[in-house]
């Protein structure tokens, strides 16, 4: 077994020199392929990262009704506090509200000569623990008898949702196409290589090779294939992302970045094993179609 | 050894290559297929280690029904049988070592099985000082040499010469015809399909004549014509 493995790497590297430049080519097929699929693969989880960041901060507005007394008020915020989904309630008592916006636009308007009394509500601002609850929690909170208004920045929110919703449909689109291509190439670049090898074939099923044995160098050149696309595009990519983190860390500290660094290796890993992944099929394609048209 | 009932070959095309043809060869003997091209020698060879299957008919090596081995099945036959071609197949970037050795490897023989029995089948066939060589470098009885090492290497019961000094002078076919002799005094079943004269009469061996598909004559101490 040992001397038939190393039978076929001996054999894969043969194929490998012979077409040195279509294996070139698809090696930097399958890189250009593994890139978009990386930078797109990031891109999402980022757009991911700062939607849901923001989305985390943004507080959901409970107004109560105006006469509410201060303890019934207290009695209201802790209720909130309990509601599934709600991380804290911050209450403005209306007094409150009131002698800041005349501290904000006191100054501009003669506001006492228009209005005698405070107008204003009680406020309750309530952070969720997941911005997928907002919906859910705004509903809660309003069907409390004391509550006239609830208002979130929801539909903000949806938006950037549907934006990364579509930027993902695009992306796993896109890289379906790519890995088609991809798969399409090396499976051209391996099929040469098996027709310059068709008497080899030929010899090693006359001496009694089975199918699986004829099969591997060219699987295994796939693979090597995959292997050296698989980490280019990693280098790429891993080179970009980091010096495109720096720079945007510099110049937008405010937006957040992905850099868990478990996260981005997972990313690389899955990349390049999709480079192998579509190397090895591509090789086990080619070589399939020579075998298969025999009695 | 080897049993045709009733076997029939017609192309896709529509030639008839084959028709109802029935023959026994048995243990150990050593057969000669004459008949001029196109007559349907190639193609009865071929039909006994399963590159061709027979339109209809039984073709049994070994005690196996060819037609209806399982695909998987296919390459134990061939480990059975060795094939010696006129234009020799060697694969031309790889030693005259490496290409015998080739026929060992791809059976997932352990490296010194391969070295001792590639070896001795160099040996055999007198090609031991061109281990070497490259298969460009070597004259046509060399190379068909070296082929017919290539066939044996496995100790197959049954070897198959297709044409084999097709493409050889009558000195060195004398040679080769020698040396296929040789391996059928080592116990195995020779099948030599030609159409030179000459080897056939000297050797007298058992004749089966084809003519357009037909098996026409089949003859022990047989020569080339009636």
């Amino acid at each position: 077994m040992f001397s038939s493995i190393e039978f076929f790497i001996i054999e894969a590297f043969r194929s490998f020199r012979r077409s040195a430049l279509m294996t070139m080519v698809a090696i930097v097929t399958i890189t250009v392929s593994l890139t978009v699929f990386g930078f797109f693969l990031l891109s999402i989880i980022n757009m991911g990262n700062i939607v849901g960041t923001f989305a985390s901060r943004l507080d959901l507005v409970a107004y109560t009704s105006k006469d509410l007394s201060l303890e019934d008020a207290a009695a209201v915020q802790l209720k909130i506090g309990k509601l599934p989904g709600v991380e804290k309630v911050e209450f403005t008592s209306k007094t409150e509200a009131w002698k800041k916006f005349k501290g904000d636009f006191g100054s501009k308007l003669a506001l006492e000569e228009i209005v005698h009394e405070n107008p204003l509500p009680h406020t309750f601002a309530v952070r969720v623990r997941n911005p997928d609850m907002l919906p859910v929690v705004a509903k809660s909170i309003s069907d409390l008898e004391v509550i006239d208004e609830v208002r979130y920045s929801g539909k903000l929110i949806d938006q950037m949702r549907s934006m990364v919703g579509a930027v993902r449909a695009a992306g796993i689109v896109l890289v379906v196409l790519l890995s088609l291509a991809t798969l399409l190439i090396v499976v051209n670049t391996i099929r040469l290589t098996v027709i310059a090898r068709e008497t080899d074939i030929y010899i090693m099923k006359l001496v009694g090779a089975t199918n699986t044995f004829v099969k591997w160098p060219f699987i295994i050149e796939g693979i090597m294939i995959g292997v050296i696309g698989g980490i280019a595009s990693f280098i790429i990519l891993k080179l970009s992302y980091d010096s495109a983190i720096m720079q945007i860390s510099a110049a937008l500290p405010f937006l957040p970045v992905v850099t868990d660094q478990r996260l981005l290796w997972f990313v690389y890993l899955v990349m390049t094993m999709t480079g192998v992944g579509l190397g090895m099929l591509g090789g086990y394609i080619s070589v399939s179609r020579a075998l298969k048209n025999e009695p | 050894m080897i049993e045709l009932t009733n076997v029939s070959k017609t192309f896709s095309s529509g030639i008839d290559a084959l028709h109802n043809i029935s023959l026994t060869i048995g243990k150990e003997e050593f057969v000669f297929l004459v008949g001029s091209s196109g007559a349907g020698k190639t193609t009865l060879l071929k039909m006994l280690y399963r590159e061709d299957l027979p339109t209809s008919g039984k073709v049994i090596v070994d005690r196996v029904n060819v037609a209806e081995l399982n695909p998987d099945q296919v390459p134990y036959l061939r480990r059975n049988i060795g094939v010696v071609f006129q234009d020799f197949k060697l694969l031309p970037k790889r030693t005259v070592y490496e290409n015998v050795a080739f026929a060992l490897r791809v059976t997932g023989a352990p490296r010194s099985t391969i070295r001792r029995k590639a070896m001795q089948a160099l040996e055999l066939v007198g090609m031991l000082r061109r281990v070497s060589s490259f298969p460009n470098e070597l004259s046509g009885g060399e190379k068909q040499r070296v082929c017919i090492a290539r066939a044996i290497v496995n100790n197959p019961p049954i070897l198959l010469a297709d044409e084999p000094t097709g493409n050889l002078d009558p000195t060195t076919s004398w040679d080769i015809l020698q040396l296929l002799d040789k391996i059928n005094k080592r116990n195995t079943t020779v099948v030599v399909a030609t159409h030179n004269k000459s080897i056939v009469d000297e050797m007298k061996k058992r004749v089966i004549e084809l003519d357009g598909g037909r098996l026409i004559r089949d003859q022990q101490l047989g020569m080339y014509n009636v």
